[in-house]
């Protein structure tokens, strides 16, 4: 083991100083090791990425426990005072030491060639292997570098106290729903918005983000502690790539960008399936569904304009002709009048269907921006958002057909990632079987379509769901329950609950699941002007490079 | 951290080596202080040259051989020449009676015993028993600090010391430690090493560990 650093020398096999061996442990429980005297506890935070060197494989593992030790009683009820500086260093390590937990996520065996990948852990390393600091290649084996030629690689910070890029497997982050999880005010929308720049970046899937509260088309707000900022929206970094569709266009204008488009919508457009799930929101009791299906019985579409034309006492006397319960049907009309109060509920559409319009961009890849502008209520969100993914599903799992049927490559169609916010409005156990979102987080991967949930209480969220979600980008969480949500489905979660619940509440994230190899913690990357221009947005810039970067990009395209 | 030197005006000074008169080490080479008069494997009894002229107690001495053999003064002791003829006391001071009656001092003599840590082989320090006791009649020098070193760089020293049952370890280790810091220019770390080999070799047995560090510094 020569070749290796001892005691804080970094070694010249281009691996990180030893910070300890390994003393014991077990596959299922995480190993432990004895931190060397040296090394200062303070430094071994939670979800730090260290890399155990056994005979065979290197292990890469996180840090998930450190533990103050004595092997003896009598130091702890003696403890040395002040002024023994000298009897603390000799106890430093030996009477009394430190234990940090380290969870291996993956082992990677020393005689493996560049292209091999780490493996998962299968064994463990032998007793006295050396611990040490995981370097910035170790880092770039694991979790890839950005800028390869596929664009797979996005990053999106760096390890805790490392200078190097975690990245994001961009495909296979398309290709499954994925969750945002955060207390409020910790950077869920920030951690969504890069997630978002990332996937339009390098084009991995065309979005369609509901907006509620106007966060990512155009300019967002940084907190900032006690100054507020703004910061670029996806519509300044990408311009005619994003569009933005508005249900409060005045708001939208007054926020200084004209929507490329306004959203209405009819009556006709909205089936019993779309007032099912706001069940909650309008306080229905169950048999006024029912009363829905028999109005929509009759009048089919036009059931819900039918509905709302009638006037009070009229009601009872529809509910007798079609042979309703008139107690529910006359509740539900009172309800469903709120409806009405909507600006962009309108009886007849003027331009044309808003979901052909959304279908068309998503089609050519233009991501759509849904904003709500003032239209914050939840029962606007859940019915908008409800109706546009309905008829967007039915028209992917059409075209997914008729992919399966041609198999010609030019019918498949686009990986399409759905952004909902306040996600568990919708897939809550008892919504997520009457919402479309709930199938679609289920179902829609083979139909090209998954869900980005950005949500602040995953608890409330279906069990069923969250088990299918595939990456989990978390900050920090502190209820235990939303902390077990998170963790559900992901295999020896013991360790990583100490380090959720120990993230900073600003700009850190731990990352688990399908589109990492292992879990990590991350300290999330700027949101800056480094990152505008490294999105290609070129406002920013001086006129020279933005001059050389067009003429480099037009090279790149048409050839020298 | 507080080294040993920057306290000067402590009851222990006097085992410092450098409060000491000692002479240089071109002298030590030279002048010996004893001739062994009595030998075993594991210690040997060496007659000082001049009377209350024995080294300190926890010093490291070499007696001159082939192969030099290395020990540790732990005991220094002053006696009669006859066996059977103890000193008396004469109610007066060392001067007075220097000048009233001399011959009492050429009846007495000081002896030191010192308890054999290993020999040097060439240059080379061997932390192990000598295969042949010192000879009798041979010269014991004062260490070099180089051979001290040499000697100390390991814990094996510290080792010998406790395993040996009939001498007062404790105290002991606290002496040589106080010899040994000061030939490693007083280095913090070499203290700090030394006390976590300590804290092994006593078994993590804390109350002695403590008492022997505090003394080792105070």
């Amino acid at each position: 083991m020569a070749k290796y650093a001892r005691n804080g020398v970094p070694a010249a096999g281009g691996r990180g100083k030893q910070i300890g061996v390994i003393t014991k442990g077990s596959l299922v429980e995480g190993l432990e090791m004895k931190l060397d005297p040296e090394q200062n506890v303070e430094d071994m935070k939670a979800g730090k990425f260290v890399v155990i060197e056994g005979d065979k494989n290197d292990f890469f593992s996180m840090v998930t426990d450190m533990r103050l030790d004595a092997n003896n009683q009598e130091v702890l009820l003696h403890p040395p005072g002040q002024e023994d500086a000298l009897l603390r260093q000799v106890l430093a390590g030996t009477s009394t030491y430190n234990i940090v937990s380290l969870r291996p996520m993956l082992m990677m065996p020393k005689d493996a060639g560049a292209d091999e990948g780490p493996r998962p852990v299968k064994a463990i390393p032998s007793h006295f292997s050396e611990v040490q600091e995981a370097m910035a290649d170790d880092v770039a084996k694991i979790f890839g570098c950005e800028g390869d030629a596929e664009g797979r690689y996005f990053s999106i910070g760096n390890p805790l106290d490392m200078d190097t890029q975690v990245c994001l497997d961009m495909i296979r982050f398309a290709e499954r729903s994925n969750g945002i999880f955060g207390k409020t005010g910790t950077g869920k929308s920030f951690l969504t918005r890069l997630a978002l720049c990332g996937l339009i970046h390098y084009d991995k899937a065309v979005n369609l983000i509901f907006d509620m509260h106007n966060e990512y088309g155009f300019k967002a707000m940084k907190e900032n502690g006690s100054s507020t900022t703004f910061v670029k929206g996806l519509k300044q970094l990408f311009g005619e790539r994003v569009a933005i569709f508005s249900l409060d266009p005045q708001s939208t204008r007054a926020r200084g960008v004209q929507p490329d488009h306004e959203v209405y919508i009819s009556y006709d457009q909205i089936t019993v399936e779309d007032i099912a799930p706001l069940q909650d929101e309008l306080k229905l009791n169950p048999t006024a569904v029912e009363s829905a299906y028999l109005v929509y019985a009759i009048y089919k579409e036009r059931w819900l304009s039918t509905l709302l034309k009638l006037e009070g006492p009229d009601v009872e006397e529809f509910a007798r002709e079609i042979g309703a319960h008139a107690g529910s049907l006359v509740a539900l009309h009172r309800k469903l009048k709120r409806l009405e109060n909507f600006p962009f509920m309108v009886s007849k559409l003027r331009d044309g269907d808003v979901v052909d319009r959304i279908m068309e961009y998503l089609d050519k890849g233009i991501n759509v921006v849904l904003e709500f502008g003032q239209q914050t209520s939840m029962l606007c969100y859940l019915l908008v958002a409800n109706i546009i993914a309905r008829r967007i599903h039915e028209m992917y799992v059409k075209k997914s057909e008729r992919f399966y049927a041609t198999q010609r490559p030019e019918d498949q169609p686009r990986q399409l990632m759905i952004t909902i916010e306040e996600a568990h409005k919708f897939l809550n156990p008892m919504a997520a079987k009457q919402t479309i979102f709930g199938t679609i987080a289920r179902e829609m991967r083979k139909y090209y379509v998954s869900l980005l949930v950005v949500d602040q209480r995953p608890s409330s969220i279906d069990d069923e769901v969250l088990s299918q979600i595939g990456t989990r980008i978390t900050a920090l969480l502190n209820d235990e329950k939303d902390i077990q949500a998170v963790l559900t489905g992901v295999s020896g979660t013991e360790g990583l609950r100490s380090v959720l619940a120990s993230l900073d509440s600003k700009q850190q994230a731990l990352i688990i699941g399908h589109a990492v190899p292992m879990p990590v913690v991350i300290k999330t990357r700027d949101y800056d002007a480094e990152f505008y221009s490294a999105m290609g947005c070129m406002d920013d810039l001086p006129a020279e490079e933005r001059r050389e970067k067009v003429e480099r990009d037009v090279a790149a395209l048409f050839g020298e | 951290m507080e080294t040993i030197k920057e306290r000067e005006q402590s009851p222990l000074s006097r085992f410092r080596s450098e409060a000491l008169p000692l002479p240089d080490d071109t002298e030590v080479e030279r002048t010996h202080v004893g001739e062994v008069v009595e030998s075993s494997t594991t210690e040997l009894i060496a007659q000082a040259r001049e009377l209350h002229g024995a080294p300190s107690f926890g010093q490291f001495v070499r007696v001159e051989a082939d192969m030099p053999v290395v020990g540790i003064v732990f005991n220094v002791f002053t006696h009669s020449i006859e066996p059977n003829r103890r000193p008396t006391a004469y109610g007066k001071t060392e001067e007075e009676l220097r000048l009233e009656q001399p011959q009492i001092f050429e009846l007495l003599r000081t002896e030191f015993q010192a308890l054999v840590i290993g020999y040097l082989d060439g240059d080379e320090a061997v932390q192990i028993l000598p295969p042949q006791p010192a000879r009798i009649h041979s010269f014991a020098y004062l260490c070099s600090d180089e051979h001290v070193r040499a000697f100390t760089r390991s814990d094996d020293y510290l080792r010998s010391i406790l395993n040996t049952s009939k001498i007062p370890t404790d105290e002991l280790v606290i002496a040589v430690l106080r010899h040994t810091v000061r030939a490693h220019a007083h280095a913090p770390s070499y203290l700090v090493q030394m006390g976590k080999e300590l804290s092994r070799l006593l078994s993590d047995d804390y109350d002695r560990l403590s008492s022997i560090i505090r003394r080792v510094v105070n």
